[in-house]
């Protein structure tokens, strides 16, 4: 049983880092980001590349893909979504255009492969990563064989959720973001400069989004479409959590990781994610704002 | 000098303000008047940059400030007490009132001596929610954002409106402090004609997105009055 919760608990981990992002992105600017997805894919790609043309292992991986997909998510913000604000259909359209864009630019090597290069880690495939040898295998707690690798996916999130809390709540930058997504216009006559501010939440969301994507290129296979059902499954988290609350995004992720776990346990993954979305529906109906709203969707 | 030049101003296809000219003196109380839905705030959030376009010029001490975008107009030194006050409701009255330094320039986030003297209860009730205050505690609470900016010009639209007949005094009083005492230049949006003689020194008539009439206070007649403000 324990073994079940914990398995449940780290399909939580991932969902949550991948929420996070869109729960600030879609709080604080009304921004649906189908492209988040792809962040993931690209920072399972990122490992993936690093493992072999660096030799270095998953540690080296987390900063980097958080820089790469932190970058990315910049680019897109100040050359797509910036002009978007305030048009919400408009900004699942795009963005979902982009989220193609990308998975084609892994898919074929960035055009590459029309000239007959190919490089190792990218292309149609499907790749694998090597979770360094003392993060494999389990240990026993109660009598109960934990694997290390969960371990060390839950540990890293409780990271950088805690992180994520202290900027957001305990740093003028935070305020201004808190102050944004209450307030956007009363925000900027206070003089917080809304579009940089949007800018680098953006750009963290999307960090995170692809250090779950490390996380997740550990124990799944790596390929170019692994990034959409993860928005579907973050914005999930996010609409029952409530929008714009933290607290929200991190009880729901658990939630949905744990009846993910225990009833593909009990049955298969198939059935696991019916009901999942299941509880979601249940729940959006009962609770149109969420489990902890400060606006509504 | 705050200086209008010929300023029109639209929300989407709206055309509200119509080629409105208007000198704001520093160090005075200028009161914009008129009846409700003349433009009065439109005029305001023109200034501060929230309406969706405007044409014509607004200049602060000759910079050009309707190019700018909202948060630098703010840096600029002009602060915004909006109708309806909009506190945050889930902020602290601490961190309401911190959110208007975002708008120094030397980038210190304190509360000011000046707002602990005008709002003891504030300053002594920091850490409870601004949601949970009565119209004329968020009205302070407003204004004291307004001042952690540390600004020259301070923008109050209907400060009195919503508000409970004895604190309205108290409120009149610290604007007409914050011009005479502190050496703020104060735009007041104001239908209270006997608090806009006591408060003003120049006065703006507004009727149907125009400034019809201004001048200084003592031109400010009855007729007038009666002409553009009765119901």
């Amino acid at each position: 049983m324990l073994e079940v919760l914990f398995i449940g608990l780290s399909l939580g981990s991932i969902l949550l880092l991948v929420a996070l992002g869109l729960a600030i992105t879609y709080g604080a600017m009304g921004v649906i980001n189908m492209a988040h997805g792809e962040m993931v894919m690209v920072g399972a790609y990122v490992t993936v590349l690093s493992g072999i043309w660096l030799g270095t292992n998953i540690f080296v991986a987390i900063p980097l893909a958080f820089i790469v997909t932190a970058l990315l998510g910049l680019l897109i913000e100040r050359v797509v979504v910036r002009r978007l604000y305030g048009r919400l259909l408009d900004t699942l359209l795009a963005t979902w255009g982009i989220a193609i864009l990308i998975q084609q630019a892994v898919r074929l090597e960035f055009g590459l492969t029309f000239l007959g290069i190919h490089i190792q880690g990218l292309g149609p495939g499907l790749q694998n990563v090597a979770v360094p040898p003392f993060l494999q295998g389990t240990f026993s707690i109660l009598g109960a064989d934990i694997n290390r690798y969960r371990t060390f996916i839950i540990l890293v999130t409780a990271f950088l959720a805690l992180m994520t809390w202290f900027i957001i709540y305990r740093t003028a930058i935070g305020t201004q973001v808190r102050a944004i997504i209450r307030n956007p216009k009363m925000a900027a006559a206070c003089g917080i400069d809304v579009t940089r501010v949007n800018a680098l939440t953006f750009a963290f969301g999307s960090g995170l989004a692809g250090v779950a994507g490390v996380m997740m290129s550990g124990f799944k296979t790596v390929f170019p479409d692994m990034g959409t059902s993860m928005v579907v499954d973050g914005f999930l988290v996010v609409v029952m959590g409530g929008v714009g609350s933290l607290l929200g995004s991190v009880l729901s992720a658990g939630i949905l990781g744990e009846i993910n776990g225990l009833v593909a346990a009990a049955t298969n993954d198939i059935l696991a994610r019916a009901v999942v979305f299941g509880v979601v529906i249940a729940i959006i109906v009962l609770k149109p704002k969420g489990l902890f709203a400060l606006k509504g969707r | 000098m705050l200086a209008f030049a010929h300023v029109d101003s639209f929300y989407d296809r709206s055309h509200i303000l119509h080629d409105v000219c208007l000198d704001v003196l520093s160090g005075e109380v200028t009161a914009v008047m008129g009846r409700n839905g003349t433009g009065k705030t439109t005029l305001l959030k023109t200034l501060m940059g929230l309406t969706d376009r405007m044409d014509g010029e607004i200049r602060l001490d000759g910079d050009d400030l309707g190019t700018k975008p909202t948060f630098q107009r703010a840096r600029a030194g002009i602060a915004y007490v909006p109708q309806g006050r909009e506190i945050i409701p889930d902020f602290s009255i601490r961190e309401n009132i911190l959110m208007g330094s975002f708008a120094r320039n030397d980038g210190r986030r304190e509360i000011p001596a000046l707002v602990a003297e005008l709002f003891p209860y504030l300053m002594n009730n920091l850490e409870r929610n601004g949601g949970v205050l009565s119209g004329g505690q968020q009205q302070q609470l407003a204004i004291a954002r307004a001042l952690a900016a540390d600004p020259k010009i301070i923008l109050l639209d209907e400060p009195n409106e919503g508000i409970q007949p004895s604190i309205v005094e108290e409120i009149e009083n610290v604007i007409i402090r914050l011009n005479r005492d502190v050496g703020l230049t104060v735009i007041l949006v104001e239908q209270n004609v006997s608090f806009v003689r006591r408060a003003a020194h120049r006065f703006a008539m507004m009727e149907k997105g125009r400034v019809v009439a201004s001048g200084e206070i003592g031109e400010l007649s009855d007729t007038l009055v009666h002409r553009h403000m009765a119901v």
